[in-house]
């Protein structure tokens, strides 16, 4: 029972990172491979504040929304500048440096050995430390973010962005300023990516740098692609999909150490089947690129 | 200690430079980023492995067999996946979609069936490298200088003066009119897979003869041919030289000052400077989607 209730909460951890990226890769048609380093940013924010400082979890999530935004900020100035495959080269760049950050600043990271002993997070003097509290915590989470996006995205703003990732100089000429709404896109997409970012590292209760390379970028972004880009249910669905059916493979009795390889094999070969056969994913409404005429022109350029 | 860095950046830009070189080839050739090209590259020195160490054979068989083995993964990259995306007439988003995943399936094929841990292609003891200007070089990292140097200008000569070469830069100047000229253009994509594929193979044997390898040096190794190719210019030879040397010079005299895991990050910090003031790098032409 708690195997399946473990599975259920990385579902809903895997829900508000994707959807997050979402907003980003599916709604505005920014293609990022640096979610993993946003992730990451919200688990070591939230597990050294709690360490070091004993704060509270809300104060560490909040305290992770800002880091991150800022943190996206930054990043978001080079990396706006470019486009398409650049954009995902200056993710890319972005997600390395995080990890070696990470990785190698051992005195304030703990570098390799990562940061064990997460204390969990207490409500009302509460400690939510069951699978079911944890599951019932991390839902709320899910749900609150999927709400709030839902909103977002249907609104105006929404609809701008779409037209951005439809055609971006057709948007421009409307008026809107097209480098304000991907940056805050951007922001959004990083700052809740945080989110889910502390929820793992209070969960897990250790973290490492592993959890945070480039392949668990891939991994948030095949979510995204595979569970449809522009719909945020899509996003739950391909959660689901990618963390539900390589367990199965355990039931199977496959050795742990080659099913850790099928997993990636898994959704790496379902990642080429949908682009082959599919490429706007299970209910998404936009294949990368499809229908912009300003991507496709661009890229005969470059 | 400044000889010895010159002559570890020499080293190093050597390999980044034949990495660029056939990363460039593919992506001026087919405009999409093709990411499983670390895979490809991973593969050739697991195949020379599997021939040579596990089946004995000597090494003048055993490599030039894995180096066309792995043109051919790269073929089958081409013809299986991205042809028939080609002519869906899909976008090289999509493409590099489809190229992430190939990539990871290609890698976790590499490190199930050999296993994660490190491995190497020198068989006996390590010889003690020649001491030339007060530094060490070993026969194989003068092996690596020759052969990168070589394969460089081979490379350009077969660009510059051969019919294969012109269609190539027809085909990556403007692919509709290079087949509305009677280019067969899926021809000389596979050409470009085959010679990409097989350059990253020699690359990929040489780290391996120094170094060692494990499943997923391909990342790594790729990212770094990346970066030289940006430095230098998209779709320019001498571009992916200088673009592989500067880099190489970065990291290595970078390591005098900080300590050596942050490599890659130096690396891309570098990258970011580039693509911020000069992301048409230093020999390339100005690409106009990063201007609008």
């Amino acid at each position: 029972m708690d195997y399946l209730l473990h599975i259920l909460i990385m579902v809903a951890i895997y829900s508000i990172v994707s959807m997050s990226l979402n907003v980003l890769a599916g709604y505005t048609g920014l293609l990022s491979v640096s979610h993993a380093a946003f992730y990451g940013i919200g688990a070591y924010n939230t597990a050294l504040l709690a360490l070091n400082a004993g704060l509270p979890f809300w104060i560490n999530i909040p305290a992770g929304i800002i880091l991150s935004g800022a943190i996206a900020f930054l990043i978001a100035w080079p990396s706006l500048r470019t486009y398409d495959d650049y954009f995902v080269i200056t993710t890319f760049a972005f997600q390395i440096i995080v990890f070696s950050i990470l990785n190698n600043w051992v005195s304030f990271t703990g570098g390799p050995l990562g940061l064990p002993g997460i204390p969990q997070p207490e409500i009302f003097g509460i400690k939510i430390s069951s699978h079911v509290s944890f599951l019932i915590f991390v839902i709320t989470f899910a749900a609150l973010t999927y709400f709030l996006l839902d909103r977002l995205m249907g609104s105006p703003f929404g609809r701008i962005l779409k037209a951005i990732r439809e055609d971006e100089i057709f948007t421009t000429s409307l008026g809107k300023d097209v480098m304000k709404f991907k940056l805050t896109a951007f922001i959004i997409g990083a700052s809740i990516a945080s989110i889910s970012g502390s929820l793992y590292a209070y969960y897990i209760s250790f973290i490492d740098p592993t959890s945070f390379t480039i392949m668990e970028s891939i991994f948030i972004l095949s979510i995204v692609i595979i569970g449809g880009a522009g719909n945020l249910k899509g996003s739950i669905v391909g959660s689901a999909l990618l963390i539900f059916i390589p367990e199965v493979l355990r039931f199977v009795g496959m050795p742990n150490s080659i099913a850790a390889n099928m997993r990636q094999i898994f959704y790496g070969l379902l990642l080429v089947l949908f682009m082959m056969f599919r490429p706007q994913g299970i209910l998404g409404e936009f294949a990368f690129g499809k229908e912009g005429a300003v991507k496709t022109e661009g890229n005969k350029d470059a | 200690m400044f000889n010895q860095l010159l002559i570890n950046s020499i080293i190093a830009g050597s390999t980044y430079t034949l990495i660029a070189l056939s990363f460039s080839l593919i992506y001026s050739t087919t405009k999409f980023f093709h990411f499983a090209h670390g895979a490809v590259y991973t593969f050739c020195p697991y195949f020379a492995y599997l021939f040579t160490i596990i089946l004995g054979m000597p090494l003048f068989i055993s490599i030039p067999l894995a180096i066309v083995l792995s043109a051919i993964v790269g073929i089958l990259t081409e013809l299986v996946i991205y042809k028939p995306l080609r002519q869906k007439g899909t976008t090289p988003l999509i493409l590099l979609l489809a190229s992430l995943g190939i990539y990871i399936v290609l890698q976790n094929i590499i490190s199930m069936t050999f296993g994660d841990d490190t491995k190497t292609l020198r068989s006996g003891i390590v010889k003690e490298g020649l001491e030339f200007l007060g530094a060490r070089i070993t026969p194989i990292q003068i092996a690596i200088i020759i052969v990168s140097m070589l394969l460089l200008i081979g490379c350009r000569a077969l660009m510059r003066y051969t019919k294969m070469g012109t269609a190539m830069r027809a085909v990556a100047s403007d692919p509709d009119l290079a087949v509305i000229s009677g280019i067969n253009s899926d021809r000389v994509i596979l050409f470009t897979f085959a010679i990409g594929s097989a350059l990253a193979g020699v690359a990929a044997i040489l780290v391996s003869f120094d170094i060692d390898m494990t499943p997923t040096m391909g990342m790594n190794a790729l990212m770094m041919g990346v970066v030289a190719v940006i430095i230098g210019g998209v779709g320019s030879i001498p571009g992916a030289a200088l673009g592989g040397f500067l880099l190489a010079f970065a990291q290595n005299f970078g390591v005098w000052k900080i300590s050596s895991q942050w490599q890659d990050a130096i690396a891309f910090i570098i990258l970011l400077l580039f693509l911020l003031y000069r992301p048409y790098g230093f020999f390339g032409k100005k690409i106009r989607k990063v201007e609008v």
